[in-house]
């Protein structure tokens, strides 16, 4: 029932308590990180900070941004248009230079050692674009596994692999330019995994792809993570892609951590649900002395909406003091806790979370 | 993994050369166009100039044809390297390019031999082509012509890759290459006699070079060690300085955060 539509209903206030609860910016090894094996840290940020321009046009686009990625893991980057997730990104890549922090890919300092950390990293930061449209499917696969030092006719199985995986096999040898949007993203997706890496960036990795697509690419890029044991770095506004697939979110917002937490404590953070219920028979005065949090009372009409924030526990009594009173229920609404709207309380933003663009 | 531990250098030529012959061969029309367009644009001058000219042209054809054999090689290092990087930030490869163990710079010079391999074989074609329409006769020393014309065009290829630098800067450099084209051409049919200065130039001393050995049949061996060091000098120094002006250029880019934006 209109879970996602209520979610963005939800009052301002109520959602900013969540903000500072959540933690700032918690250290992986903090969280749960205990569970993730040997622990081992593919990519390591610390203290990122990136301003652009000098002066009065200076704009911070990163400050002291830390988080960390393990192997196996996926870690979705989440943050409102403009909150510095595209520069978070290049600059740990060194693809921009950033002004303060320390970037190390499985032990290796980008800044000063780049080609040595190149060897363990790939991305996908221009989404379908990524890849060589007039060369096949393969080829591009090939190209980029070459082009790190691969030799790609040793690696075979594993873009066969890979091709298999995002059902890409039957266009192995068409050209990129002549496949549909989704199939074009799902191909530069192969080719930033064709290289043997240690971690990945992928940048919307869902866009442009129907439902099912969508469905089926997240559980391949989980089972990538786990099997090959990269650790994965996913940027997106996908919501859904997220809380499926990413072991911890990180979200950015103004150029700062503000979350840094796994997907299920970012959901606890509504360890109660919204109910809205609907009777007919009763005065909205009658409630008064309920001994449940009533958040509001509509009449409607003959009829009277309680909303109300509770567990079971308190959502039953309600129904029992109701039912005494003699109250006749005519509808009860639910809204369960999602990512975004665990997104939307901590970081404030009622803007659509939907559609592409960064910074 | 780093280059070493893997196929090295030679992996990463034969991926992008690898490339480049794959599009020249899928797309025959393309490279058959360029072929046209530089056949039509010389069959243009000769008939033009022979109408116009006619015996002043008749006694210099070689050097004509010398040099227009001399310039596509020269656009191919120069225009096609700063392209190779304008279309790649396009495509929203050039980041991808970044991000290899070989390092940016290897990278591209990669690219941008694999794209000079190409206009190789176009030079080649349209050598033919003057050739049979001029009636002309070279001596086709390929010992000589080879390293002469390497060694020439090198200096053309580090204007193209400090060029390509410029076009991760500033995006758009076109018009400021268009000017550099007619001095490039302009270098190749300057006669260089009395300044050695002009020497220094790129391109220059090769065309001096090139035009011996093809119209006159001088071999490499019988140059003066002096001219094969200016030649070697050129062409060395022009790549080096065009590295450091492409390593600079990509430098501010990354700090500025404009690589790969198009």
């Amino acid at each position: 029932m209109g879970s996602r539509s209520e979610a963005r209903d939800r009052p301002r206030s109520t959602e900013s308590e969540h903000r500072p609860a959540t933690g700032g910016d918690r250290r992986a090894d903090e969280t749960d990180s205990g569970d993730k094996g040997d622990g081992d840290v593919a990519l390591d940020v610390e203290g990122l900070s990136k301003t652009f321009g000098s002066g009065q046009d200076a704009v911070t686009a990163v400050d002291g941004v830390s988080f960390s990625v393990e192997r196996g893991e996926v870690v979705g980057l989440l943050g409102p248009n403009g909150a510095g997730k595209t520069t978070t990104i290049k600059s740990a890549l060194g693809l921009v230079v950033p002004d303060e922090g320390i970037v190390e890919i499985c032990g290796v300092d980008v800044s000063t050692d780049p080609r040595t950390a190149y060897g363990h990293v790939e991305a996908m930061m221009e989404g379908a674009r990524n890849q060589y449209w007039r060369l096949t499917v393969r080829e591009n696969l090939e190209y980029f596994t070459a082009i790190s030092g691969e030799d790609p006719a040793t690696v075979r199985d594993r873009h066969d692999r890979l091709l298999e995986a995002f059902d890409l096999r039957e266009v192995a040898d068409t050209q990129v330019r002549t496949l549909s949007r989704g199939m074009k993203q799902k191909s530069s997706i192969a080719s930033t995994l064709a290289r043997d890496v240690d971690v990945a960036f992928l940048d919307e990795p869902t866009l442009g792809l129907d439902v099912e697509s969508a469905d089926e690419l997240r559980r391949q890029i989980r089972a990538i993570a786990t099997e090959r044991d990269v650790g994965i770095l996913l940027s997106s506004h996908d919501m859904d892609t997220v809380e499926a697939i990413c072991d911890r979110v990180v979200i950015v917002d103004e150029g700062e951590v503000v979350v840094d937490d796994t997907v299920e404590a970012l959901l606890g953070v509504f360890e109660t649900q919204r109910y809205r219920l609907t009777v007919r028979g009763v005065e909205p005065a009658a409630v008064a002395d309920l001994d449940v949090a009533v958040e509001a009372v509509t009449e409607l009409d003959g009829r009277v909406r309680f909303d109300v924030t509770a567990d079971s526990d308190a959502v039953y009594r309600l129904m029992r003091e109701l039912d005494g009173r003699g109250a006749r229920l005519e509808a009860v609404e639910t809204d369960t806790p999602d990512l975004e709207g665990a997104f939307r309380s901590v970081t404030g933003d009622d803007r659509a979370t939907t559609g592409g663009g960064g910074a | 993994m780093s280059p070493a531990e893997s196929g090295g250098y030679p992996r990463l030529l034969g991926a992008v050369v690898r490339r480049e012959v794959v599009l020249f061969l899928r797309y025959p029309f393309e490279a058959l166009g360029t072929i046209v367009v530089l056949g039509v644009l010389f069959a243009g001058i000769f008939l033009g100039g022979t109408a116009l000219a006619g015996q002043a042209m008749a006694d210099s054809i070689e050097g004509i044809v010398v040099g227009f054999f001399l310039w596509i090689l020269a656009i191919g290092a120069y225009g096609d390297v700063a392209g190779d990087v304008a279309a790649d930030a396009s495509w929203g490869t050039l980041e991808r390019h970044y991000l290899t163990p070989f390092g940016f710079g290897p990278v591209l010079l990669a690219k941008a031999a694999a794209k000079l391999l190409t206009h190789f074989v176009y030079a080649g074609v349209l050598l033919a082509v003057a050739l049979v329409l001029t009636g002309t006769t070279l001596e086709l020393d390929l010992v000589t012509i080879l390293p002469v014309a390497v060694f020439t065009v090198a200096s053309a290829f580090g204007i193209g890759i400090a060029f390509g630098g410029l076009t991760v800067l500033y995006k758009n450099v076109t018009s400021w290459m268009e000017l550099v084209n007619f001095v490039l051409a302009g270098l190749i049919a300057a006669p260089l006699v009395g300044n050695d200065l002009l020497l220094a130039l790129p391109l220059a001393q090769g065309s001096a070079l090139l035009q011996r050995a093809m119209r006159d049949g001088v071999r490499l061996w019988e140059f003066e060690p002096a001219s094969l060091a200016i030649l070697v000098g050129t062409g060395v120094g022009y790549l080096l300085v065009g590295y450091l002006v492409f390593t600079l250029c990509q430098r501010r880019a990354r700090r500025l955060g404009v690589l790969g934006d198009y």
